[in-house]
């Protein structure tokens, strides 16, 4: 079974950094390109997390999610330029369409904003393994309980995709048309549903028993079989990214 | 009624799956068996339309099988799924089994007679409006058959059916396939319950590695002992006795073991 | 000693009409090897869950008698001191990997980190599960590439791990192939051999008869007989309990006449009786 999972396996500085860490800064990158005043902070805080990303050699793993959101931004600057409530002065025309300054100058913001909380996010997904985030998350004192459902929705969606392929094969077998117009094609959602749902219900009861058996719910303190190499520059990190943050906030309130 | 020349099958571009098959299905009702991993079910569902052949020709009935989609070979070929909780949507019993005969434009009152003999011949006709999730596995399983059996298709095909079955479940899907042979169907499956294989199919064909390695009459397959070990397929329970017991015939079902027997011991 | 005494259990699921369990009694010593048949829904899952404390502390609902494990009363235990008793292995070999590891060793040693072992002890006892399962090979490989026999065998290596004295399996092989059903029976011979007590529901009856020292019939709810498999499949009424006898017990009905009343069960037992036909008629 696939597991679901954009974890580019690679040897770089970020990949070491620790996913805790790397949490900091996401945050960090959001709240500093939103809290300053200024559109430069987010154009830096952008590149930044580009270059980052560059560094970690997974920038070609990043292009297909920026290529799907730049599509999407791109009607979001025409919208906004042709149809923007402050829309003023006119920019420029093109093929009798009138695009407005003030419109493209809120797109351009909602793609800054935008590009910089995917790619912050995209550091973390792509050089981080998902177990790896929530098991630092587990040590430094998140609930197992919560800690494997966060873990195990990575691995109930790929299951659910596979038997959705088998449950569709299954209609598709007693003559239920699957292949033409949307019509055709929403109809042929329905029965996928129940089966779906069933499924993964009936698998999730038998998961629970199976963890029951493995001493899931044990009262005593847990111990971790893996030592997690502790990174060097981890509080420092975390600490300049608190005080960024903070500065940010500070420069907000007094302007 | 099939006909199955030069297939090669691979789902990544790579590796082969199925490398030149070349199979003519006749009448004989036909188990294919074989290790998990061997290319069984990827076969049968090309054969149903619902993955194309890389290369090579399938015809059902005389019609290359890649002119129609798997709706439309629906009303040709019925498949009954490894588990029912794949298949069942619907909210009654009744409902489940008329949903693939409406599909292929049976007219309602067709589709609710044929729906109803099906429900009888599985022995589910007091249930039609039971809600199918309150029906335990083997029910469900025999509600699934059902389903596919009103479409009163030509072929039948199973995807292990004695999965999880007990006795009772396995002794009525025995009468339900040999009913099913009585009226001139073809049936076939994909099976790992040997036993099964020796007591209701004629034909037997053994998959290996994407190849088939042996296919002959059922009796005669299972002779080839030491083939069959290479697809690490075992003989059938009373075969084993048969051979251990000295007899030099391969024996497929009980009586016909005892017969044997008398007269082996006899002439000892 | 008593490894595993059932009195009187009753059992019904929280809103059913009857009970799933009715008044069921057996015992099983040390390194015993107890076989449960019985039609679908004769409550073999049921009393599997029973043993593990499943039943009642997973599912509530109305529970009477008494099942003692290894000397510990499931009803007035947790679950999770009964683990260290008894392990439970599921019919879905796939449902019982926990996804949250990303290697075999890793997977096998979950349930010993949930019990807070320390790290030397976690790693000792992984590696001789995995080599008593024969799976240690594939320590390093990510759980979800294994076949379902490699992965059934995982889930009873973690299960081992834990070092219970009695592994209650519910039918570990309806979804394998013939290999991978094997593979699990050999293990279990392998964990016989270490003492351990087990408890196996399986529909594959010459299995079970081959397997088993002891079988426990199941018929709605009920134990209707618990017997060795000889004595067992060799009673008149057993075809009245909803089972079937093995293959090679019922040719020999048609054959033999054996002056102990007892019936061949396994495949060697049946070839020896029909080899000295002559004698017997």
């Amino acid at each position: 079974m696939k597991q679901l999972t954009l974890y580019v396996d690679k040897q770089s500085f970020v990949h070491a950094v620790d996913p805790i860490t790397k949490l900091f800064y996401v945050a960090f990158a959001i709240l500093t390109s939103m809290l300053v005043p200024t559109a430069y902070a987010g154009v830096i805080c952008a590149l930044l997390s580009l270059s980052l990303l560059c560094l970690a050699k997974v920038i070609k793993n990043a292009s297909p999610v920026f290529l799907f959101i730049g599509f999407v931004l791109f009607t979001v600057v025409v919208i906004q330029g042709l149809f923007g409530v402050n829309n003023q002065t006119e920019a420029f025309r093109l093929s009798g369409l009138i695009f407005y300054r003030e419109g493209l100058i809120t797109g351009a913001k909602i793609i800054l904003r935008v590009v910089n909380i995917v790619s912050a996010f995209l550091i973390l997904t792509l050089t981080t393994k998902a177990s790896d985030l929530v098991e630092d998350l587990v040590r430094a004192g998140l609930s197992p309980r919560i800690g494997y459902v966060i873990t195990s929705v990575f691995q109930i969606i790929p299951q659910m995709i596979s038997s959705a392929d088998i449950i569709m094969d299954a209609q598709r077998s007693r003559g239920m048309e699957t292949e033409g117009g949307l019509m055709v094609r929403m109809k042929a959602f329905i029965p996928l549903i129940g089966p779906v749902v069933l499924d993964s219900f009936m698998s999730t009861k038998e998961r629970a028993m199976a963890l029951e058996a493995r001493a899931f719910s044990a009262p005593n303190k847990k111990t971790f079989l893996r030592e997690r190499p502790a990174y060097t520059y981890a509080a420092k990190l975390r600490g300049a990214f608190v005080v960024l943050t903070l500065a940010a906030l500070i420069w907000r309130l007094a302007a | 009624m099939i006909s199955v020349s030069g297939l090669h099958f691979s789902y990544d571009g790579k590796t082969e799956v199925l490398s030149d098959i070349n199979l003519d299905i006749d009448r004989r009702s036909t188990a294919i068996i074989g290790q998990n991993g061997v290319g069984k079910t990827t076969f049968i569902k090309i054969l149903k339309g619902l993955l194309r052949p890389a290369s090579g020709k399938v015809t059902i009935l005389g019609e290359d099988v890649t002119q129609k989609s798997a709706a439309q070979w629906a009303s040709v070929i019925g498949l009954v799924f490894q588990n029912p909780n794949d298949q069942i949507f619907k909210k009654t019993v009744l409902e489940e089994t008329l949903f693939g005969p409406l599909n292929i434009k049976m007219t309602p009152k067709a589709a609710r007679k044929r729906a109803m003999e099906a429900l009888s011949a599985v022995g589910l006709a007091d249930k039609t409006d039971v809600n199918p999730y309150d029906l335990n596995l083997s029910d469900k399983k025999l509600l699934c058959i059902a389903s596919v059996l009103a479409m009163n298709t030509r072929i039948v095909i199973f995807d292990e059916p004695t999965i999880a079955q007990d006795w009772q479940g396995l002794e009525r899907i025995k009468a339900i396939i040999n009913s099913l042979k009585a009226q001139g169907k073809l049936i076939m499956t994909i099976v790992h319950d040997i036993d099964f294989v020796a007591e209701c199919f004629e034909r037997t064909v053994v998959f290996n590695e994407g190849k088939v390695l042996l296919d002959g009459d059922t009796a005669d397959v299972f002779a080839h002992v030491d083939v069959l070990r290479q697809a690490r397929v075992s003989q059938p329970h009373i075969a084993q006795l048969a051979e251990l017991a000295g007899l030099r015939r391969v024996c497929l079902t009980e009586d016909e073991f005892v017969r044997a027997f008398k007269d082996y011991a006899f002439i000892q | 000693m008593k490894k595993i005494l059932v009195e009187h259990l009753k059992y019904r699921y929280p809103q059913a009409a009857e009970l799933a369990l009715n008044d069921i009694s057996f015992e099983a010593e040390e390194g015993e090897k107890i076989g449960v048949i019985g039609r679908n829904g004769a409550g073999k899952s049921t009393l599997c869950q029973a043993l593990t404390g499943l039943v009642p502390h997973f599912y509530k609902g109305a529970y009477g008698g008494r099942v003692i494990v290894d000397g510990t009363e499931v009803l007035s235990s947790s679950i999770s001191e009964i683990v260290l008793k008894v392990g439970i292995v599921f019919q879905n070999p796939f449902t019982q990997v926990t996804g949250a590891k990303e290697t075999v060793y890793d997977e096998v040693a979950f349930g010993l980190e949930n019990l807070g072992l320390p790290r030397g002890e976690i790693s000792s006892r992984v590696d001789a599960a995995l080599e008593l399962l024969r799976i240690y090979r594939f320590k390093d490989q990510a759980p979800f590439s294994l076949s379902g026999g490699q992965t059934q065998r995982m889930a009873i290596a973690g299960i081992i791990a834990m070092r219970p004295r009695i592994i209650v399996l519910d039918e570990p092989t309806s979804q394998l192939d013939p290999q991978g059903s094997e593979e699990v029976y050999q293990a279990l011979d392998d964990l016989s051999d270490q003492g351990l007590t087990i408890v196996l529901t399986e529909h594959k009856i010459e299995k079970i008869a081959q397997y088993c020292d002891k079988i426990l019939v199941l018929q709605d709810g009920r134990s209707v007989a618990f017997d060795t498999p000889a004595r067992l499949f060799s009673a008149e009424d057993s075809d009245a309990w909803g089972i079937r006898p093995p293959v090679y017990t019922s040719v020999c009905r048609k054959l033999l006449r054996p002056p102990t009343g007892v019936y061949p069960v396994t495949l060697s037992e049946a070839g020896e009786a029909l080899a000295n036909w002559e004698a017997s008629t």
